[in-house]
């Protein structure tokens, strides 16, 4: 294809040959290099491999009003994939959003909090800490995040080497055998979703438990979630949770205004809540 | 063709071929199957194992355990969700964050070279989800840890496998007597406990009036086996059979006396008082919450404070009472006894 193309060029003189060969050079290297965009489809016309098939649109649901700032999903998503025990990286999280009386701002804290660590007394247990109580609090509520698993996902745009990369069931995974660990997705991530693993060089994220979800399990902090506050499912099945979810309630996405088109929602959160 | 030109083909044939070539051996043969990503990938992130293995799978060795938990609140799912295994133990499979916890019987090995966590503390395990803290929404069960337990351990009163049922709570017959049989029967209890149950300044026994007659029936059958121990009590006990006690416990049970203190003021001022404790069982104002519990109505102050002295030195012996009262010293105990028998005689329960 290159080279009839520059053969063309030929008859068009200098200018049109030379701007042809950019073309061609372009073209070459478009067939070797990354080309995000092509990528950040939300689906690919093949289905992928393994049990997913593409015949799955998976989705997750938060609902904030029933969420009790337990923890027990932090801790059960550490250990069912092996992320590293400190405070300091977590594939999802919680935040407490506290509004005081009198202060516009609300006051924000997660389980890695220096005053939560305290409480629990250990980086690899988390809990909330009993503290606010001097305060007079308006309003209060906490809110699971994770991975936002995008339909357009910033992240998979910047990846120079394709390692990260968004299924056909609607997952944006990683390929830790590509990633290079330049931490380019870490910073397009608008959601700060991503973090980088120290020890094996990689980017790491929430997978929506990917182990699991093939076998027809759901995701760990799913199965742990003790108030039915984390819903997760295929949206292609209209009896699912996720389904019934987004039926019954009035759903809102994170930061819209990226145009990243999240693929979890959210039930009972305000304004602040980015 | 100028021989200039035709090189320059030559040349990017050249670099065609060679990013060609490149291209198949460098780029990884599932790579564009699927999108711009290794297809392989796929099937290598799904490779992994789950840890989680969900209830049926506990259940299968430890039938016991799920047969109490299936029936507890733990596995209602009126909030959307229920409290599993896994939420308290850890994974099923697969390590265990911080290897605190280690299996009573197998040591750290569950069920081969896998970790299952055993919580022994169970203060900081329940309070997880039931401390009051802000932001945790009402509808969850809340507790101020210090007001509702002290400093004991969850798992002293509850049964860590169905919470609601309280260990605390003993089993008595449910065999009602007849109160009138047992008015009959009671000529022997004036003496010490006042007319119809009521006592008073000066006389040695406790008020029964209005008491729980399960509570009754369980004292009586107690002070008879020798359990609880009292010379006076083990005379008049001892002649009583199994359907006097009734008798006499529904008789006691059936008398009323005055005076109806409200709630959540109550509980307040309970608080307050330092009897916050007590009253998660015995009420705010006396009046338990289940009838296996003693009523602490109409109770004058001397009669509390011996009976939680003889707890605290084992002279008497309950599973719950005993260990709170040797938390208690003298100060607290003087304050909960004042604060029980500020009213003289009442009745009602907080909830009515």
């Amino acid at each position: 294809m290159s080279d009839q193309e520059s053969t063309a060029g030929v008859n068009g003189g200098r200018r049109a040959f030379l701007g042809c060969l950019g073309g061609a050079v372009a073209a070459t290297a478009s067939a070797l290099l990354p080309d995000p965009g092509r990528a950040a489809l939300p689906a690919s016309p093949a289905a992928p491999a393994g049990d997913a098939a593409g015949k799955h649109q998976w989705a997750f649901g938060v609902d904030a009003t029933k969420c009790i700032g337990c923890l027990r999903c932090v801790e059960a998503c550490k250990a069912e994939n092996e992320v590293a025990l400190d405070a300091h990286h977590f594939r999802t999280w919680v935040e407490r959003y506290v509004y005081v009386e009198g202060v516009d701002e609300p006051r924000i804290d997660s389980q890695s909090d220096p005053v939560n660590i305290a409480a629990s007394g250990s980086e690899q247990h988390y809990r909330f800490a009993n503290r606010y109580q001097e305060e007079k609090v308006e309003k209060a509520f906490f809110v699971p995040k994770l991975c936002n698993h995008c339909t357009h996902p910033a992240c998979v745009q910047v990846c120079p080497t394709g390692a990260t990369f968004k299924t056909a069931d609607g997952v944006v995974l990683i390929d830790h055998t590509y990633c290079i660990g330049c931490q380019y997705c870490v910073q397009a991530c608008p959601y700060g979703a991503r973090f980088f693993d120290v020890e094996n060089r990689v980017t790491e994220k929430c997978t929506w438990c990917y182990h699991r979800i093939t076998r027809g399990l759901l995701p760990a902090c799913v199965e742990v979630c003790p108030v039915g506050a984390r819903v997760f499912g295929d949206r292609n099945d209209k009896q699912s949770p996720i389904s019934r979810f987004l039926a019954e309630n009035r759903v809102e996405v994170l930061k819209p205004e990226t145009g990243n088109a999240p693929n979890v929602f959210y039930v009972g959160i305000d304004k602040d809540v980015r | 063709m100028p021989k200039h030109v035709r090189r320059l083909i030559l040349v990017l044939l050249g670099f065609g071929v060679l990013a060609l070539t490149v291209r198949h051996f460098v780029v990884d043969r599932s790579f564009y199957r699927y999108g711009h990503y290794r297809a392989d990938a796929l099937a290598e992130i799904a490779r992994d194992q789950p840890k989680f293995r969900g209830t049926a799978y506990c259940q299968s060795c430890h039938g016991a355990e799920y047969d109490a938990w299936a029936h507890s609140p733990h596995n209602r799912a009126d909030g959307g969700g229920i409290v599993k295994c896994e939420v308290c133990h850890g994974p099923g499979a697969g390590r265990d964050p911080g290897h605190d916890y280690i299996h009573a019987a197998t040591g750290p090995v569950h069920p081969q070279n896998l970790h299952l966590a055993v919580p022994t503390d169970t203060r900081a395990l329940c309070s997880v989800c039931h401390e009051q803290i802000v932001g945790r929404p009402a509808q969850q069960r809340q507790i101020v840890i210090g007001d509702h337990a002290g400093a004991q351990q969850c798992s002293l009163c509850h049964d860590v496998h169905a919470p609601s049922r309280l260990k605390g709570a003993i089993a008595v017959a449910s065999l009602a007597g007849s109160a009138a049989a047992g008015q009959r029967k009671s000529a022997a209890c004036i003496a010490c406990h006042g007319p119809a149950g009521v006592s008073a300044a000066g006389l040695l026994g406790p008020t029964l009036a209005g008491q729980n007659r399960a509570y009754l029936a369980a004292a009586l059958a107690a002070y008879k086996s020798g359990a609880r121990k009292n010379p006076i009590m083990l005379g008049v006990a001892s002649s009583l059979s199994s359907t006097d006690i009734e008798d006499v416990a529904s008789w006691f049970s059936s008398q009323k006396c005055a005076v109806v203190p409200g709630g959540a003021e109550q509980l307040a001022a309970a608080r307050k008082a330092g009897a916050a404790m007590c009253a998660n069982c015995h009420g705010a104002n006396g009046v338990p919450r289940s009838d296996a519990w003693p009523s602490l109505l109409g109770q004058s102050g001397d009669y509390l404070k011996g009976a939680l002295r003889s707890y605290a030195s084992a002279d008497r012996s309950h599973i719950v009472m005993s260990t709170l009262a040797r938390g208690l010293d003298d100060a607290a105990i003087e304050r909960v006894a004042a604060w029980y028998s500020t009213a003289a005689c009442k009745r009602g329960r907080e909830d009515e």
